[in-house]
């Protein structure tokens, strides 16, 4: 049962099987698999069954949608309605939220089958995944090596079939990197084209929540269940609306290949991106070489910029209103010292110390106020990269999945490994990461195709061609046509 | 040495709009704690800010009428410190690009106390500190405030008060807030500083934090000159700080001092997109803006000729000039409109709050439909007096203690007739009056008003009667 | 790009953090690599920066902006659904030893 939404889709609507039978035999997997890969951390199973017994309804009456009646998973910094959401931090330990994210709302109107919260860095900050509080997920394809993060929970999940997919959120590549690692399909939509209603702030003008699926089909099939503008999120921006038209003809797009985000790269990284571009270009894609140095400069203005957010963002964890509270104190300054100081994990700590140090007053010309102009100039530079070529192709990291354990001894390797997903999120555009081939160890590699603000359709589009022609075998495609 | 006070002002005001300024929840005053609130304005992980238009109006509008520039493109900044009544650890505020900048406040003088800015920004909650515990209260959490910053331009405790006074009257005209000192809606932080007489450099200031009455402004304001200057007289030098003023002892003392000033680490706020103003939006409010008060108390003088002390009695109420505008408008004479009012309707409302909320059941239409008959000499001043007076406690029109038979008035001849019958039953008065005692002829009046049923001019009266006495 | 241990106390104390000596130990060459790297802007850049502008920020219209319509607050209990409100506050007792 390693199957699609579409696929299973159609056999809920042509009742070939309920959603409750569905939902019970994604949750007997989640329990017998979840604990050898640390996906899930917090199951909902009472929710998910309700949920299937609604979906069956609405497909009775034929009210069903796409995903009506669909088992998939939230990751645990996506607020819902009663349920532990914790963003798997300490500090967070027992909150249920009492109101839902805007893209659980519409899901669940939809009649999506909730089977749970799954894992993360803390606080999304991290690119292993491993600075949970729940200890890291492991990468289901070699489980001493991590899923990628900080959505590694979700990757984890939908790679082991625990989920037919998932929602993560991404804020330098959090999507994409371990749907790469992972084998999966990760989408970031452009910013502001997904509510952030709900999704709990780490860097707010970066982050953005996306569909994590096995395949591209998928992945705009639930793009389309989440996407427009909400009344709640006022830097939500309204998106074409309707059905995303897949159909997947590449002739005469102009692939752009960026020095900045190939150089350096694993050789058989490169190998496996280039082999992708070459089927593009053989079915009528032209290539254009570009070159971008601004984008020298994406990683530490992100890492400013991110920081600064979060250390305003994370302020709000004093152990007042939810969440943890330090259990001895001697005054109320005390004891919100204290249970920041107990109840945030060190990666975070480092961050927030950032954050305040690049905003404190001597500092803040610097770093923040110079990172954001030179976010801008990044900016400039993509938007006059695009007046040459309709998309960037590149991998979406350098590496394939590190060995669990390696990124704690190495920060700053693990930052630049961030390098091809970054400059996305500082922009706000539109990428796909999609599956294209393994390495020799047999670890996926990922495409990334990243297209100009707002041209969601075009990008997913784009990916589609890989998919439809099974031009990355690894994407699960229903009736695709081989090239 | 003779030191001259320098001072600027920090005005809170609580904009009246209905709901919070980045949420939909009430701002209605009270309630039980905790109850006029949600994810937003409690600041719950995952919920973000949607700016009410409503605020970015009124904030507009009070710029407009303290002569501020509008800066049509405007955004918000986060200002971080920590306190548990911030729920979110930052108050979302204005820092580089406040929405209005440099205007003045006239004060009657014609000295004008200069506007640095005018930002908005979001309330705190509120802490009751009790056996132990603190307890938080978020209902005030997110009420909309403007900052209205003045320049240091204010030299005397006087001019002070004149200008928290003019300020809460301009707000209150162009109705965006009630400044309710005692409520909280309208407070200020004051920096004073001294410099010798005649000096150009400013000294060292101090700011006193969150007085909340015009009094305790005054006193503090004289009390921390006085300290200031003795410190300097006694070779001493002031420290900056921040400063709480204790209204039992009367005295300032130390809260924070510059070591120890917070670092607010402003940033834009990223959760809001930059507001972009139509400059015909700009237009459309001023062009929508009242009357100014001191533009109406020059022209109940100048134009209505309202003698000033009356005239003062007015215009700080902008209901009740709405009030006597709309009885003068209808023909009333101003004289009596005014009168009327201050005299008989103020009697109704002992408290400034009162004229302020002037809610009495009379209307304007039946108020100036009273004072025409008196205008017209059909009923005397005193029936209009005292039938006001009935109005206003019972609300009954005019005609309810008003008849038409009683409106026929005297005619002339029959009021000659009536004042001769004065006399002739009056003898002594009528000489009194004639001997000198200008007192005596009050009896005679007293005939007439009987004699007519309170239906005499008493103005027509007076004069027939002298005419017969004096010859 | 080292930092001193009162700098990192002055953060700590901005942040709401506390780090005890041998946290601090730890921490502060941590610390030093990841301000490094956020140096790279000033460092490693190629170039005159300067003359870079900010690129205009996202705008929002008049029109969009929310109008002043009162929605339902949310009862006490859900608001204080995470704490054991005392009399609807949210309580903290001052002192816990």
């Amino acid at each position: 049962m390693k199957s699609t939404i579409l696929h299973l889709s159609k056999m809920l609507q042509s009742g070939e099987i309920t959603s409750v039978q569905l939902t019970e035999q994604y949750i007997s997997a989640i329990e017998k698999e979840n604990p050898a890969i640390n996906a899930y951390v917090n199951y909902t199973f009472d929710q998910a069954r309700a949920n299937a017994i609604e979906a069956d309804k609405l497909i009775k009456e034929g009210r069903a949608t796409a995903l009506t009646g669909i088992p998939f998973t939230l990751k645990d910094n996506i607020a819902t309605d009663g349920m532990l959401t914790t963003c798997c931090s300490k500090i967070l330990q027992g909150f249920k939220p009492y109101y839902d994210a805007t893209v659980w709302s519409k899901l669940k109107a939809q009649g999506a089958v909730l089977l749970g919260k799954t894992n993360m860095d803390e606080f999304a900050m991290g690119s292993t995944s491993e600075t949970s509080v729940y200890g890291a997920p492991l990468n289901p394809i070699d489980k001493t090596r991590v899923t990628g993060g900080s959505s590694g929970g979700v990757a984890a999940a939908v790679c082991a079939n625990l989920a037919a997919y998932g929602l993560g959120s991404d804020t330098g590549g959090s999507i994409r990197q371990p749907a790469s690692f992972c084998g999966i399909v990760g989408f970031k939509p452009s910013y502001g084209a997904v509510s952030r209603y709900g999704l709990i702030a780490y860097g707010s003008s970066l982050d953005q929540i996306g569909p994590m699926t096995r395949s591209v089909t998928d992945a705009a099939i639930i793009f389309d269940a989440i996407k427009g503008e909400d009344k709640k999120d006022g830097t939500s921006v309204a998106t074409p609306s309707g059905e995303t038209k897949l159909i997947g003809d590449v002739k005469g797009l102009k692939i752009g290949v960026v020095e900045e985000l190939t150089d350096g790269v694993n050789p058989e990284i490169l190998q496996a991106v280039n082999g992708v571009i070459e089927a593009y270009q053989k079915a009528g894609a032209q290539v254009v070489k570009l070159s971008v140095p601004a984008l020298k400069l994406a990683l530490p203005v992100y890492y400013i910029i991110a920081c600064a957010e979060a250390s305003s963002n994370l302020g709000r964890y004093d152990g007042i209103r939810y969440g943890y509270r330090a259990s001895n104190y001697s005054g109320l300054d005390d004891m919100v010292t204290k249970t920041r100081s107990e109840g945030f994990g060190k990666e975070v700590k480092k961050r927030i110390m950032l954050g305040t140090y690049v905003l404190s007053s001597g500092y803040f010309d610097a770093y923040y106020k110079k990172a954001c102009v030179l976010r801008g100039e990044v900016e400039k530079q993509i938007k006059e990269c695009f007046e040459k070529c309709d998309f960037i192709f590149a991998p979406t990291v350098p590496q394939t999945a590190f060995p669990l354990g390696y990124s704690g001894g190495n920060a700053t390797e693990t930052y630049l490994s961030d390098v091809c997903t970054v400059p996305v999120n500082i922009a706000g555009l539109p990428a796909i990461s999609i599956p294209c081939g393994k390495d020799k160890n047999g670890l996926p590699i990922g495409l990334q195709i990243i297209g100009r603000k707002y041209d969601d359709e075009r990008v997913l589009n784009a990916a589609y061609f890989a998919e439809k022609y099974g031009v990355c075998e690894d994407i699960q495609f229903d009736g695709g046509v081989k090239l | 040495m003779k030191y001259q006070l320098v001072s600027g002002l920090e005005t809170h005001v609580e904009l009246a709009t209905k709901t919070k300024i980045f949420c939909g929840c009430t701002t209605a005053f009270g309630g039980e704690p905790n109850t006029h609130c949600c994810p937003v304005c409690t600041g719950q992980p995952g919920a973000l800010p949607i700016l009410n238009k409503k605020v970015v109006e009124y904030a507009i509008r009070a710029g407009l009428a303290t002569h501020c520039t509008i800066n049509t493109t405007t955004h918000l900044d986060r200002k971080n410190y920590c306190y548990p009544d911030l729920p979110k650890a930052y108050q979302i505020s204005q820092f580089d690009k406040p929405l209005c900048e440099h205007g003045y406040v006239e004060l009657e003088s014609g000295k004008r106390i200069g506007i640095t800015r005018i930002h908005i920004e979001e309330d705190a909650g509120k802490l009751v500190h009790e056996s132990g515990y603190t307890l938080i209260d978020y209902n005030r959490g997110g009420v909309p405030l403007i900052e209205i910053v003045s320049e240091p331009d204010i030299s005397s405790p006087e001019e002070a008060k004149e200008y928290v006074e003019k300020l809460q009257l301009i707000m209150r005209y162009i109705g965006v807030s009630d400044c309710k000192m005692q409520e909280g809606s309208m407070r200020c932080d004051v920096n004073i500083s001294v410099m010798p007489e005649g000096s150009k450099e400013f000294g060292t200031r101090t700011e006193i934090k969150n007085m909340n009455s015009i009094s305790y402004i005054d006193k503090a304001m004289r009390y921390e000159y006085e300290r200031q200057c003795e410190v300097l007289n006694d070779g001493g030098k002031i420290v900056q700080a921040t400063l709480r003023y204790d209204e039992k002892t009367g005295e300032t003392s130390v809260m924070r001092t510059k070591e120890d000033a917070q670092d607010y680490r402003y940033f834009p706020e990223p959760d809001i997109l930059t507001v972009v103003i139509p400059e015909s939006k700009v237009e459309e409010i001023k062009s929508q803006l009242p009357e100014l008060p001191l533009e109406k108390l020059n022209r109940y003088i100048d134009e209505l000729k309202i003698n000033p002390a009356t005239a003062r009695l007015l215009y700080k109420y902008k209901k009740v000039c709405d009030f006597v505008e709309k009885v003068i408008s209808l023909g009333a004479s101003v004289k009596n409109a005014v009168n009327l009012t201050t005299g008989v309707l103020y009697s109704k409302l002992p408290t400034e709050e009162d004229k302020e909320n002037f809610a009495l059941p009379v209307t304007a239409e039946e108020t100036a439909k009273l004072i025409k008959l008196a205008d017209e000499g059909k009923i005397n001043i005193t029936l209009a007096q005292q039938t006001l007076s009935k109005m206003a406690e019972e609300g009954n029109p005019v005609s309810a203690y008003i008849k038409e038979e009683d409106l026929a008035g005297v005619d002339d001849s029959e009021l000659e007739e009536i004042c001769k019958q004065a006399i002739e039953n009056n003898p002594a008065a009528a000489a009194d009056f004639k001997g000198g005692k200008e007192k005596a002829i009050f009896a005679l009046y007293g005939f007439v008003k009987k004699a007519t049923q309170g239906k005499a001019d008493i103005k027509k009266a007076d004069a027939i009667l002298k005419k017969l006495i004096l010859g | 790009m080292s930092i001193s241990q009162k700098e990192i106390q002055t953060l700590a104390r901005l942040s709401r953090l506390e780090f005890s000596e041998e946290e601090q130990e730890k921490f502060i060459p941590d610390f030093e690599e990841i301000i490094a790297f956020a140096d790279r802007i000033n460092g490693e850049v190629v170039g005159d920066t300067s003359s870079i502008k900010e690129v205009a920020a996202r705008t929002i219209a008049w029109e969009d902006l929310r109008e002043d319509e009162v929605t339902d607050s949310l009862p006490n209990e859900k608001i204080t659904s995470n704490v054991e409100a005392q009399d609807g506050y949210f309580p903290v007792r001052r002192v816990v030893k």
